[in-house]
């Protein structure tokens, strides 16, 4: 596949999300951060990384309330996986979220990026 | 056996602990910032509450296979609890501890409170799948496994079963038919295997062990000796999938 086609295909809007690339997101996209080099690196052996379970519990309360339906998101999930294809999951389904929920609007990419690093600090407070 | 750390160039042994710490991520990934940032920010816009955050978080932390495996193990050796499993999946779930209408009342809103078990018999082999998106019995299995959310694996299962099966390291004779049965929005499916030769005597809780999660997915045979999946591996789709099971022109 030529790079032409693929910023075709990247630009392309989805059916159920955006596919554009999101800045702040790219800059997350990380995959030494991810906790399938994490946990080697740290010689920790659980499967999935501690905050999976709450990732999950995000996803149904937000399908529950009516904010993003389930199926919904999981055909956004499915198109998206060209745009972080170099992500694992569990990464690459938070990615997913946070990506799909930005371009609906339900947050701003400003307003994210002020609460990730209002997060870092304070859990790095200590 | 003694285990020692070094941190910073300090050496700390056990100091003849028994069973020292399970070793910690001690590193604040981008990951898990981004998890609690969009949490957080979802509370604050009313989004859902904290109250509901922590029911399906303590949800999801209590699911797992062990469950359906118990289920299976119990129908193999209880034929009046066999008989209710197919009758009514959901009250024979209940009996091992599961009860679909947690945590809301009415389930999650991606479990639909519908399930069938898939018998499976000498010369017929169940295997699941969600072609559609991800569809699973999560209350009875846990989560399902990254593979079987893959589109590679949803494409490939239904055209070529008997081969992907193969790659997964079950291969069926050909007088074996193979059914694969496809997930839809509200239906779940769980394969009943066929309980293996070498298990005679043993107890519910012997069997339980073999039954794993890749057995009751049907993409595995229980065997003696066999308590565990291992990792498998996800294919990538060479397609992008840019579809959500309608056609893009019947769109709203």
């Amino acid at each position: 596949m030529s790079a032409s086609s693929v910023d075709i295909q990247e630009q392309a809007p989805g059916q159920y999300v955006d596919l554009r690339r999101i800045e702040l997101l790219e800059s997350l996209r990380n995959e030494e951060q991810t906790w399938a080099k994490l946990a080697p690196r740290w010689c920790v052996t659980n499967p999935d990384p501690p905050w999976q379970v709450c990732l999950d519990a995000t996803c149904d309360a937000l399908s529950a309330g009516g904010t993003l339906d389930s199926l919904e998101r999981r055909h956004a999930e499915d198109e998206l996986e060209t745009v972080y294809s170099t992500i694992p999951n569990p990464e690459r389904q938070l990615l997913a979220l946070a990506h799909i929920m930005v371009s609906r609007g339900l947050l701003t990419e400003e307003e994210l990026a002020l609460r990730l690093s209002n997060v870092r600090a304070r859990l790095e407070a200590v | 056996m003694a285990n020692t750390h070094n941190h910073d160039g300090h050496d700390h042994s056990d100091g003849g602990h028994e069973h020292p710490a399970a070793p910690m991520v001690d590193e604040i990934s981008d990951f898990e910032v981004l998890e609690l940032a969009v949490r957080e920010l979802s509370i604050e816009k009313g989004l859902f509450t904290a109250e509901d955050h922590r029911a399906f978080s303590e949800w999801n932390d209590a699911r797992s296979p062990a469950a359906g495996s118990r289920m299976v193990a119990k129908a193999w050796t209880d034929p009046a609890y066999r008989a209710r499993v197919f009758e009514d999946p959901l009250s024979a779930s209940k009996e091992v501890g599961v009860d679909w209408s947690e945590p809301s009342g009415f389930g999650t809103t991606s479990d639909y409170m519908h399930m069938t078990v898939l018998e499976d018999t000498p010369t017929l082999h169940h295997v699941i799948v969600c072609t559609l998106c991800s569809c699973y019995p999560r209350p009875i299995l846990g989560h399902s496994p990254y593979w079987y959310r893959a589109p590679n694996y949803r494409r490939r299962i239904v055209r070529w079963p008997r081969e992907v099966l193969a790659e997964f390291g079950l291969v069926l004779p050909p007088e074996v038919e193979v059914r694969v049965e496809d997930s839809n929005a509200k239906s779940r499916f769980m394969v009943l295997p066929v309980r293996p030769e070498g298990t005679d005597g043993w107890t519910e809780d012997q069997l339980a062990e073999i039954v794993t999660r890749d057995t009751m997915i049907g993409i595995a045979m229980p065997k003696p000796g066999r308590t565990s999946d291992g990792p498998r591996p996800i294919h990538k789709a060479s397609r992008p999938v840019h579809s959500g099971g309608r056609p893009r022109e019947a769109a709203p």
